[in-house]
């Protein structure tokens, strides 16, 4: 061991980052801005859950649970009448709604009665804020009914998903759509820039080809390849892992593909600002991890801060992974609005980076 | 702009930022001509051979080829370019690189005469990134000529070529030519420049001397190509 040769090789790779300031940057900026934007969207998030209550009692002990469960830190309640409960969830202005019978009072006083909640159920674990709100409410209620223990049951209802849906469910959904766009966006960034730095590119362009051919043959090459690795994880999610699909396998596979194009043309496009391999894997962290935090995938953008949620709406990935979690969950299909939103979206974004990545091919050349 | 020239570039300036890569460049290289394109590194060659096939546009002058103000997709088609490095895919073997420049020029059924001409025929299924440096400029070559271009542009051939093969490469580039196909080569090497009808010599940008082999070394004052050329390049550089 020679202390002056370690020296010499410490030295000559800390020269290398001086120049590299790219890496320097990310080395240093890019942990800030990840963890800042993990914080805010953790702290900032607004927990309470969106609680319908129709208070349908005609005796006083539903007007008790009712105030009680205003009054509630778990929950965000709001009166509403118990037949707009279901287009309340349906539209994502609540969570849940707890129906209270006409006759709970009246029951009550036998000693047993049931309360019904109606949960969205999209997100597992939504209901329990619910469910610990109306348990407070009932304990403090049963004390009021003089004489005798009340045993207070819930009905719960979920509008998707259902009893046995669970956190991979949930997750899966997304994560199907965001596996493909990550590898399919990192290949593509990584060949392209390939092209480019091998001399190949330079030799296509002194080629009759047109720089709209270069692209869509790209594009259409790692189609194939992103619509047998999209077959691949489709399949194995619904038959192996069998996560919880509502929805037409076909239009599931739709939205992979459109996710997949896209990443094929962000990955051309963003290549253009990297000179080497290791300047190309340096956009994961800058462009897909913000996705991935931002796009709805483990947080709800309905809870994120107000400004992270502007973001959110300019990001790809939102649409894309609440079309595939409205295709998966809600069994949506090409007549829902929403649907429709998403994938006029996405495909919108599939156009802009198809014109984004053929402007690259005459900047970098000309 | 007769057409006899089968590339004409006319007042050619070029700048890349502060760099002034070439500086008011006039060359005319009539059809059927190999024109050899002689000076140091980093004097402007390569730079003027991007301009003739259209990777680069100048920013005054002009550049014509083949009857065509450049840049012109069209013409390209006419065009071969071997880059001084050997631009190639190696994933691919040698036949299916190859197969792939005649594709994208419509010209698959040159594929065979090309890999006998670079004699890699025999070793067309190897993939590319097997192969040693010469292998490669030869298969590299083979991708640049497939399509029987009338124009080839050829940006340093020859370097990590074995001797042997290159005079196999200089015959063939000489019946090329006799068929009419007109080539611009660049180089350092003065045995091939010798080889060449015409040559130009180009420093900082500039044109400095143009003629036959002969006119060169009656230039520069000696029968030695390469002491003619150093003895031009120093006579402008002290003026």
């Amino acid at each position: 061991m020679s202390g002056h040769r370690i020296a010499a090789i410490t030295r000559r790779l800390l020269q290398g980052f001086r120049r590299d300031r790219r890496t320097l940057a990310l080395l240093f900026v890019a942990p800030i801005v990840i963890l800042g934007l993990l914080g805010y969207l953790m702290r900032g998030s607004s927990s309470a859950p969106a609680v319908g209550i129709a208070n349908e009692d005609t005796g006083q002990l539903g007007a008790i649970v009712a105030s009680s469960l205003h009054h509630s830190p778990r929950i965000s309640a709001t009166d509403i009448s118990a037949a707009d409960g279901d287009a309340k969830l349906r539209d994502g202005s609540l969570t849940a709604y707890i129906v209270i019978p006409a006759d709970f009072s009246a029951t009550a006083a036998t000693g047993s009665v049931a309360l019904e909640v109606h949960v969205e159920g999209s997100q597992p674990g939504e209901d329990a804020p619910v469910v610990q709100a109306l348990q407070q409410a009932t304990i403090a209620t049963a004390t009021l009914v003089a004489g005798r223990s009340v045993n207070f049951s819930l009905k719960i209802d979920h509008l998707y998903g259902g009893p046995n849906y669970d956190t991979l469910d949930y997750f899966g959904a997304a994560f199907i759509g965001l596996i493909v766009f990550f590898l399919v966006f990192v290949i593509t960034i990584v060949s392209f820039l390939n092209e480019r730095t091998q001399g190949t590119l330079e030799r296509l362009m002194a080629s009759p080809l047109r720089r709209g051919e270069i692209v869509v043959g790209y594009m259409l090459g790692f189609t194939v390849l992103a619509v047998i690795q999209s077959v691949e994880v489709l399949a194995f999610a619904l038959a192996v892992l069998r996560i919880h699909n509502q929805g037409n396998v076909l239009l599931i596979f739709g939205m992979e593909a459109l996710m997949a194009i896209a990443a094929v043309n962000l990955g051309i496009f963003l290549s253009m600002f990297a000179r080497s391999e290791f300047q190309a894997v340096q956009f994961i962290p800058l462009a897909i991890v913000p996705q991935v935090l931002l796009s709805g995938v483990i947080f709800p953008v309905s809870t994120e801060p107000t400004a992270l949620q502007w973001l959110s709406d300019v990001l790809p990935l939102t649409y894309a992974v609440n079309g595939m979690r409205d295709i998966m969950v809600k069994g949506a299909d090409l007549s829902w609005s929403s649907l429709q939103l998403d994938l006029a979206v996405v495909a919108g974004f599939v156009i802009l980076f198809i014109a984004a990545g053929t402007a690259t091919l005459r900047r970098r050349l000309a | 702009m007769s057409e006899s020239f089968a590339v004409s570039v006319e007042e050619v300036s070029k700048s890349f930022g502060r760099l002034k890569a070439l500086d008011g460049v006039t060359l005319r290289v009539p059809k059927g001509e190999i024109y050899g394109l002689l000076g140091p590194n980093g004097a402007g060659k390569t730079t003027l051979i991007r301009l003739i096939c259209g990777l680069l546009e100048a920013q005054s002058g002009t550049v014509n080829v083949l009857g065509e103000r450049m840049p012109q997709v069209g013409v390209l088609r006419h065009i071969g370019y071997m880059t001084q490095q050997a631009a190639l895919y190696p994933a691919l073997s040698v036949e299916e690189n190859v197969r792939f420049f005649a594709a994208i020029n419509g010209a698959e059924d040159g594929v065979k005469e090309a890999l006998q001409l670079v004699q890699l025929y025999d070793r067309r299924s190897s993939v590319v990134q097997t192969l040693s440096g010469g292998m490669r400029q030869r298969c590299s070559l083979a991708c640049a000529l497939v399509h029987r271009p009338e124009l080839l542009l050829l940006d340093e051939p020859t370097v990590g070529v074995d001797p042997q093969l290159r005079v196999q490469f200089w015959e063939s580039f000489r019946q090329m030519a006799a068929n009419g196909t007109t080539m611009i080569v660049s180089s350092h090497v003065m045995d091939e420049a010798d080889r060449c009808k015409r040559l130009g010599l180009i420093q900082y940008g500039r044109l400095l001397a143009e003629g036959t082999p002969a006119e060169i070394r009656t230039m520069g004052g000696s029968q030695n190509l390469e002491e003619a050329f150093l003895a031009l390049a120093g006579r402008k550089t002290d003026s």
